[in-house]
């Protein structure tokens, strides 16, 4: 196999054919530095190469330029594009102009870049012998198949139980989005798509800063989907890092929460599953939530295979681990839940195993805060209360006691408020 | 916040003791010494550009370091890095004097681990 990796950043260059020989060690892998070197004319083998792995910013040349003039040639082969973190428009334009795959550099780990090259080398062959290899083939191609008018489906860049998740971008202006696409599987349940469409077309009403927009949904190519705002911001598990946040910010972005919360309760839904993989911040910091009523039916048929499976339990409320009928308050529990995870760092409860771990939200008391964090507690205890007629009721009540205790000296600004979004 | 006031903030939080320890794989040990000639080169490059004003070469060098910090584990360079190409992109010279001290600070107490 043979590479050419093309980035203005001789490190970078470094950690990529290191990662590429130790997987490959028989590759040939040559670095191409654009600070010594114009764009490699016609005379340059570009098609002896399996792979051409290309940044966009170049230092003296402009990495899309030069994807789009590989792009004419006859020899061209498939092009990994590097982009900045944040930069997801790039990653459009990229894909646009025929790039085969794009990955973040800052989220640019040996794994995703093996994944990434293997997919982009494998034989026919190969990728009927790898199951792995072969489903992400399958996305890839729906995706492209997809008929979604003025939006433009790109890349599969994620999977999970319900759904396949693509970059797409708006025609026009090329806005990056995102387009969910139901699984067959899903589809072939006719209850379960007609509760997603139901619920979705209920969260299209939802106009809160403080939800994610969506755009539309429909079908085509007998699937359902979603288009969707993207968040470039990532989530909040993202942000933590298995760390705590300091408590300032953990107490802002719960407030954020406890509007969205509000929002959607007053629509008449019940998220049902928060966790921090659900709360998606924006580039200018804003929380928004997504995936709502999605969660009863993921808990059934969970196959991200990425150990989450007790991702639910966690912050389930003591009445859903019961499976009785529930209200707001359910949402509130999970709420606090995220609330002690953002303030210490640690999951409310843990345990081998998710039934463990659903029994300790029915049984077991919760931890109380260390010291620091003591002015806390009360709003904490009042948030995970397993009785939950002695819970907060709803979010109104939440914010009402934040903005006693925690937020006298600085009230909610404006921009703070719930907002209506005009689409 | 805006981002220059983000990457503050975030350079602040955790600018304790930990994070001046980096753990690198052990497969790459070979290859640190050269990125941490390659860093403190780059240090150098972006005291001479801000004393120049040149802010396009800072914010190229900024975007630099963003990419390649993290891929290393270096994460602290990749948010002083967005600093500075924030920095430069808005002409803020007093944050580019800010957050390029914070690097050299940095670069000098920094202790790399390898597993």
């Amino acid at each position: 196999m043979r590479i050419l990796i093309i980035d203005d950043d001789v490190d970078l260059r470094n950690l990529l054919e290191r990662y590429i020989r130790q997987q490959w060690p028989e590759s040939q892998v040559d670095q191409y530095d654009p600070l010594d070197h114009d764009i490699p004319g016609a005379s340059f083998a570009l098609g002896s190469y399996d792979v051409v792995i290309l940044d966009y910013m170049l230092g003296r040349g402009d990495g899309l330029q030069w994807l789009q003039e590989f792009k004419r040639r006859a020899d061209c082969p498939p092009i990994l594009f590097l982009t900045g973190a944040g930069n997801e428009i790039i990653a459009v334009r990229a894909m646009k102009a025929g790039a085969d795959d794009y990955q973040r550099k800052q989220e640019l780990t040996r794994e995703r870049l093996i994944t990434s090259v293997r997919d982009l080398t494998a034989s026919t062959s190969e990728r009927t012998l790898s199951p792995e290899l072969a489903a992400r083939m399958e996305g890839q191609s729906l995706g492209a198949r997809m008929q979604i008018p003025g939006i433009k489906v790109l890349h599969l860049i994620g999977e999970g139980g319900m759904s396949r998740v693509y970059l797409a971008s708006r025609e026009g202006d090329d806005e990056p989005l995102v387009v969910k696409i139901l699984r067959s599987e899903v589809m072939s349940d006719r209850n379960a798509l007609a509760r997603f469409m139901e619920e979705y077309a209920l969260v299209e009403r939802i106009q809160s800063r403080h939800v994610a927009r969506i755009y539309t949904h429909g079908a085509s190519e007998g699937h359902a989907y979603l288009v969707m705002e993207f968040f470039e911001g990532g989530d909040l598990n993202k942000r933590l890092g298995g760390k705590a946040l300091p408590a300032e910010e953990a107490v802002r972005l719960f407030r954020d929460l406890m509007f969205a919360l509000g929002d959607i309760h007053e629509k008449g839904i019940l998220h049902r599953d928060l966790k921090p993989q659900n709360l998606m911040f924006r580039t200018d910091g804003s929380l928004a939530v997504v995936d709502f009523g999605i969660a009863k039916h993921i808990d059934a048929a969970d196959r991200t295979g990425h150990g989450e499976i007790l991702g639910t339990p966690r912050y389930m409320s003591p009445e859903q681990v019961q499976g009785r009928a529930l209200d707001l308050r359910t949402d509130i529990y999970s709420a606090g839940v995220l609330l002690f995870q953002m303030l210490t760092g640690r999951h409310l409860f843990d345990g081998a195993t998710a039934v463990e771990v659903a029994l300790h939200h029915l049984n077991t008391p919760p931890p109380g805060l260390p010291e620091p964090l003591a002015r806390y507690q009360r709003l904490l205890d009042k948030l995970v209360e397993k009785d939950r007629d002695a819970r907060f009721r709803n979010a109104d009540e939440v914010i009402g006691f934040l903005s006693r205790l925690y937020f006298q000296a600085a009230p909610a600004t404006a921009a703070d408020k719930t907002q209506k979004l005009l689409h | 916040m805006d981002g220059k006031g983000k990457t503050t903030a975030l350079y602040n939080r955790g600018m304790n003791d930990e994070a001046y320890k980096v753990t690198v794989a052990k497969d790459l040990e070979d290859l640190i010494p050269a990125f941490m000639r390659n860093r403190n080169k780059e240090l150098e490059t972006l005291k001479l550009a801000l004393a120049a004003a040149d802010f396009e070469q800072l914010r190229q060098l900024g975007h630099r370091m963003k990419g390649v910090g993290n891929s290393y584990g270096f994460a602290h360079v990749s948010v002083l890095g967005q600093g500075i190409e924030d920095g430069a992109r808005s002409g803020d010279r007093a944050s580019l004097e800010s957050h390029i001290a914070q690097y050299g600070d940095y670069l000098s107490k920094v202790q790399i681990a390898f597993e």
